[in-house]
């Protein structure tokens, strides 16, 4: 339990920020500090830091148009441009008023998509209602993403958040920024966000993907319950931009082999109907439908261009982390 | 068939049937529930279970219902009834064995004919029948035959009456044999087995009144079919010669009793011998004619057509009446020879009978003077023609006696002719005496024209079809003109001038036939030899009369087994008739009639004793005995009869239950192995 003095700590982090993200988010009201969710912030923030420090890296780059050292090309000047890109001596020559742009090494915007929809509520709930941040598929999903923004604001890149589905959080939607302050909000609304609501990945992703810059990473986290039909087609639009989409595939192994003793009746916390299963019985049919399912969401990220990484809730963050960061693909983990 | 129940009000148990629907649609559900969150894939595996689960839900509900209705109706006592086709044996210990023996139990088929097969039915019967019951045997062809006199119990008799029976030519007394057993049974209840093949379209519509006394007296007749299978056939069911102008032909009708088409290798053999091979595709169910010319050079008789069958040989043969067909040795008496050919009669009959010279279209005649008349042999020709012969006396008796015995004279006059001359040596031969010689008309104007002829008449049916109207075209200017005579009887007008004037009269004498054409055969009196019917009139003439001359003996057609009558003439009193083998045939002769039985096909001869044929008969089988065919079965009759006694009832308690009980395991053991998916 945090005491009085840590969650002064805490606003003191926050700060403008907090204050800002009131604004774009139309928060009434002063920020409810709550001290479990403060506690929880502090676990998050712990925990990220001790996985992004198992993992060894190198720097990673992107590149945009900047002021800086190599010469990239010309572009007609503009009223609003800043005056001094303007080269001078192509002025004196043609009487063209140009901009000179350069390239140079810069930061890259990360965006962390995490879909915290009611099917990841399934599973033990933690204190006051929020999900347990071990051994929960939102647990799993909440530190992950903590570990990621962690890890990028470290490395100096301006870091987002992007809520789907979820309860509780005041901030849903946080785009990219730099700064401790900024992390911390971003982890603010982490610790309090529980499960909840429906997903509507393709509605979600599309806006998303529209409104992410040209350069950009995107990480997305979520379950992909809902038929893949719908909504892998939007993953498209993140190819056709150039974003850097890595899709983290979250699934509980045990949901997927239908570990179940005995017949119950199914139901999904997002609604729908409830369905009798007598489990021992399907476990083979069940079997086949997860095979089929898992290749089709596979097939369909990285025919949309982005990196597929598999993310059982029972394999070692780290490890999932690392493939999340690294470049390339490891093949799909079969329940 | 019919569904009775012995206990109907266990029916109402049938509302039972709504437990399984009620299991089906309250079925026991899961109460624990659990959030998932995989409910995508959850929902994918319930949509590809679920019409496999659908199908087997409905079949299991199906399977749990129709073994609630079967126990229900287990519990109804049902039982079935329906028609059999043959009673049970009911155990009287009165038997009587009706064996059918008649033509088509020959037929062969399996090894054996239906006749053997049924001798051993009938056998194994009687060995299967406990000691002390009786036994009568009736066995029926054209003819009931009751073999034993009263009912026996001695098996070994019966037996050895059974195996002596052999097929009869003829068709099956069915109803003579019911009534010969209701005589066996003296008015007591039995049962009476028919060992048949139930063939035939009248034998047993014809014998349903006397099963219905049978039925009536408490008995019970049980058919036993013995059929062939498929019944089949191939029998000759007619035959019969038709002539024309120039010989004729044989038409004959091959009957086909079979499901398939058969191409029936056929032989017609002509009384002399002579063989004509000929094939005859016989349709399935049908029947096929075939024709055969007959050579113009035949003799008359009793020919036969046989068509081969490997199912039923007896009746593959029909024997047909031949007459005299061409062949005529026509003795031709030139009475006046003229000075130049074509004032000579005999110039045109010459080559009227024979245009072509010698005996190509089967005529031989043979020109002789007056005095060449003692050359006549009634043994060798047929016919003589009297051409304008002035004086018959010294050869009257000869003709007189030459008619008598079966040949025929053909008169035409001209100016030679002398009336009291022919009156006197002609008397007995002549139609009616010639009165004199009379004009029609005069040499320069036309002649007077025959009338057309009655072509019903013998000597005129070949212009039926062709050649009456040139008739019209004949014409005399001057005829030999007759006494008053009556036109019937032995003496027939054939042909008359218009106006009535007689051209040519017949009479029959004895067993021969006198023609007299009233004017001349030259062109003296009349323009005859010209015209276009000339020619086929006189062969025609020549045909009918050579062939009369032996065709006088009487023709007759019998069926086997029946009572043959042949006419006799006048003054026979005694006859010699020959069977089919050569055999003596005993005869009787009864109001000039000779009285026999034909138990043999073929052809029988009936003579005078030692004396000329006189007659020949032609003996078949028939027809009717060879369709082999079912039209109607005993069962059918009897069922109609008694229908009490053709039902057969089987309890089906036992069986829905125990086809209850399967169900519901088969039930269970689907539930079982499936499992319950969702």
């Amino acid at each position: 339990m945090a005491g009085p003095r840590a969650i002064d700590a805490v606003a003191g982090w926050l700060g403008r920020g907090a204050r800002e993200a009131d604004d774009r988010a139309g928060a009434p009201g002063p920020i409810p500090w709550d001290p479990i969710v403060l506690a929880r912030v502090r676990h998050l923030h712990f925990t990220a830091r001790v996985l992004a420090d198992r993992i060894v890296l190198g720097e990673h780059r992107s590149r945009r148009t900047g002021q800086a050292v190599e010469f990239a090309d010309y572009r007609e000047y503009a009223p609003g441009m800043d005056p001094r890109g303007l080269d001078w001596k192509v002025l004196a020559r043609s009487d063209r008023l140009v901009v000179r742009r350069y390239e140079t090494e810069t930061e890259l915007p990360v965006t962390v998509v995490l879909d915290l929809s009611g099917d990841l509520g399934t599973g033990e709930t933690g204190v006051g209602g929020l999900p347990s941040l071990t051994g929960t598929k939102a647990g799993y999903a909440i530190t992950l993403a903590a570990t990621m923004l962690y890890w990028f604001q470290r490395h100096g890149e301006p870091v987002g958040l992007r809520l789907i589905g979820g309860e509780g959080a005041r901030w849903s939607d946080l785009p990219p920024r730099g700064g401790r302050s900024h992390l911390q909000l971003l982890f603010l609304a982490l610790a309090s966000v529980k499960p909840g609501g429906r997903a509507e990945l393709s509605r979600t992703l599309t806006e998303v993907g529209a409104r992410v810059r040209r350069r950009s990473l995107v990480t997305v986290i979520t379950d992909g319950m809902e038929e893949p039909a719908n909504w892998l087609p939007a993953l498209r639009s993140f190819g056709r931009r150039g974003t850097d989409l890595r899709f983290v595939h979250l699934y509980d192994r045990r949901e997927l082999t239908l570990d179940l003793p005995e017949a119950r009746v199914l139901y999904s916390p997002e609604g729908g109907d409830e369905l009798p299963i007598d489990a021992p019985g399907v476990r083979k049919d069940f079997r086949a439908v997860v095979e089929h399912y898992l290749g089709e969401v596979r097939t369909g990220v990285l025919a949309a261009g982005g990196q597929y990484i598999a993310a059982p809730t029972d394999a070692p963050m780290e490890r999932v982390i690392r493939n999340l960061v690294q470049v390339g693909t490891r093949p799909v983990e079969m329940p | 068939m019919s569904l009775s129940l012995l206990s109907p009000l266990a029916a109402a148990l049938s509302v039972l049937v709504a437990l399984p629907i009620l299991a089906h649609l309250t079925r026991q559900r899961p109460t624990e529930r659990l959030a998932y969150g995989a409910m995508l894939l959850v929902q994918r595996l319930v949509k590809r279970l679920r019409r496999r689960r659908a199908l087997k839900d409905v079949l299991l509900m199906a399977l749990r219902i129709a073994a609630v209705l079967l126990a229900v109706a287990a519990a109804a006592a049902p039982r079935i009834s329906w028609k059999g086709d043959i009673p049970t044996f009911e155990g009287s210990g009165r038997m009587v064995l009706l064996i059918d023996q008649s033509l088509s139990m020959a037929l062969v088929d399996g090894g054996g004919t239906l006749l053997e097969r049924a001798k051993a039915e009938a056998s194994a019967r009687v060995r299967s029948t406990p000691d002390g019951a009786r036994f009568g045997v009736v066995a029926f062809g054209p003819t009931s035959r009751a073999l034993t006199t009263e009912m026996t119990d001695d098996k070994n008799r019966v037996l050895a009456l059974i195996a002596d029976l052999q097929p009869t030519m003829g068709s099956g007394d069915l109803r003579g044999g019911m009534l010969d057993a209701r005589r066996l049974l003296a008015g007591e209840k039995g049962e009476v087995f028919v060992f048949s093949d139930e063939a035939g379209p009248s034998m047993i519509p014809e014998a349903e009144e006397e099963i219905g006394r049978l039925v009536a007296l408490g008995s019970a007749v049980l058919p036993v079919p013995i059929h062939a299978d498929p019944p089949r056939n191939l029998a000759v069911t007619a035959a019969h010669y038709g002539d024309g102008i120039e010989g004729g032909q044989l038409t004959f009708r091959v009957a086909n009793y079979g499901p398939t088409t058969r191409e029936a290798p056929c032989e017609v053999v002509l009384p002399d011998g002579q063989s004509i091979p000929v094939f005859v595709d016989a349709p399935a169910g049908g029947e096929a004619e075939a024709r055969v010319t007959i050579p113009r050079q035949a003799a008359s008789g009793v020919g036969r057509v046989s068509c081969d069958d490997p199912d039923l040989a007896l009746d593959d043969s029909r024997w047909f009446h031949l007459p005299q067909v061409g062949a005529s040795r026509v003795l031709i008496v030139d009475g006046d020879p003229g000075d130049t050919p074509v004032r000579s009669e005999v110039y045109f009959l010459e080559r009227a009978l024979a245009p072509w010279g010698g005996s190509s279209n089967g005529v031989v005649p043979e020109v002789v003077s007056p005095k060449g008349l003692g050359a006549l042999d009634p043994t060798t020709h047929r016919l003589v023609f009297l051409a304008n012969v002035a004086d018959p006396g010294p050869f009257g008796a000869r003709l007189r006696d030459f008619v008598r015995r079966g040949g025929s004279v053909v008169i035409s006059v001209g100016d030679n002719i002398t009336a009291d001359r022919y009156n006197a040596a002609l008397a007995g031969l002549l139609p009616s005496p010639f009165r004199g010689p009379e004009s029609l008309a005069d040499r320069a104007e036309e002649p007077v024209p025959l009338e057309l002829p009655d072509t019903s008449r013998a000597p005129f049916e070949p212009f039926a079809r062709g050649g009456r109207g040139a008739f019209s075209h004949i014409g005399a200017w001057r005829v030999m003109t007759l006494q008053p005579y009556a036109d019937a009887g032995d003496v027939r007008t054939l042909l008359r001038f218009t106006g009535g004037v007689p051209a040519l009269v017949s009479r029959d004498v004895g067993q021969g036939h006198v023609l007299v054409w009233t004017s001349s055969i030259d062109l003296g009196w009349s323009n005859l030899p010209l015209q276009a019917a000339f020619v086929p009139l006189t062969q025609r003439i020549a045909g009918w009369l050579g062939a009369e001359s032996d065709g006088a003996v009487a023709r007759v057609e019998a069926t086997i087994g029946a009572r043959v009558e042949v006419p006799l003439s006048d003054g026979i009193s005694d006859v010699d008739v020959r069977g089919p083998d050569g055999s003596a045939v005993r005869a009787t002769l009864q109001s000039g009639r000779a009285v026999f039985i034909a138990d043999k096909p073929g052809a029988y001869e009936v003579r005078v004793t030692d004396g000329p044929r006189v007659g020949w008969v032609a003996v078949n089988l028939d027809p009717d005995e060879s369709d082999v065919r079912r039209t109607k079965s005993l069962a059918s009759v009897e069922a109609a009869l008694d229908p009490e006694m053709f039902v057969r009832h089987q309890d089906l308690a036992e069986a829905a239950m125990g086809l209850s009980m399967v169900l519901l395991l088969a039930g269970a053991l689907l539930a079982a192995f499936t499992g319950a998916a969702t």
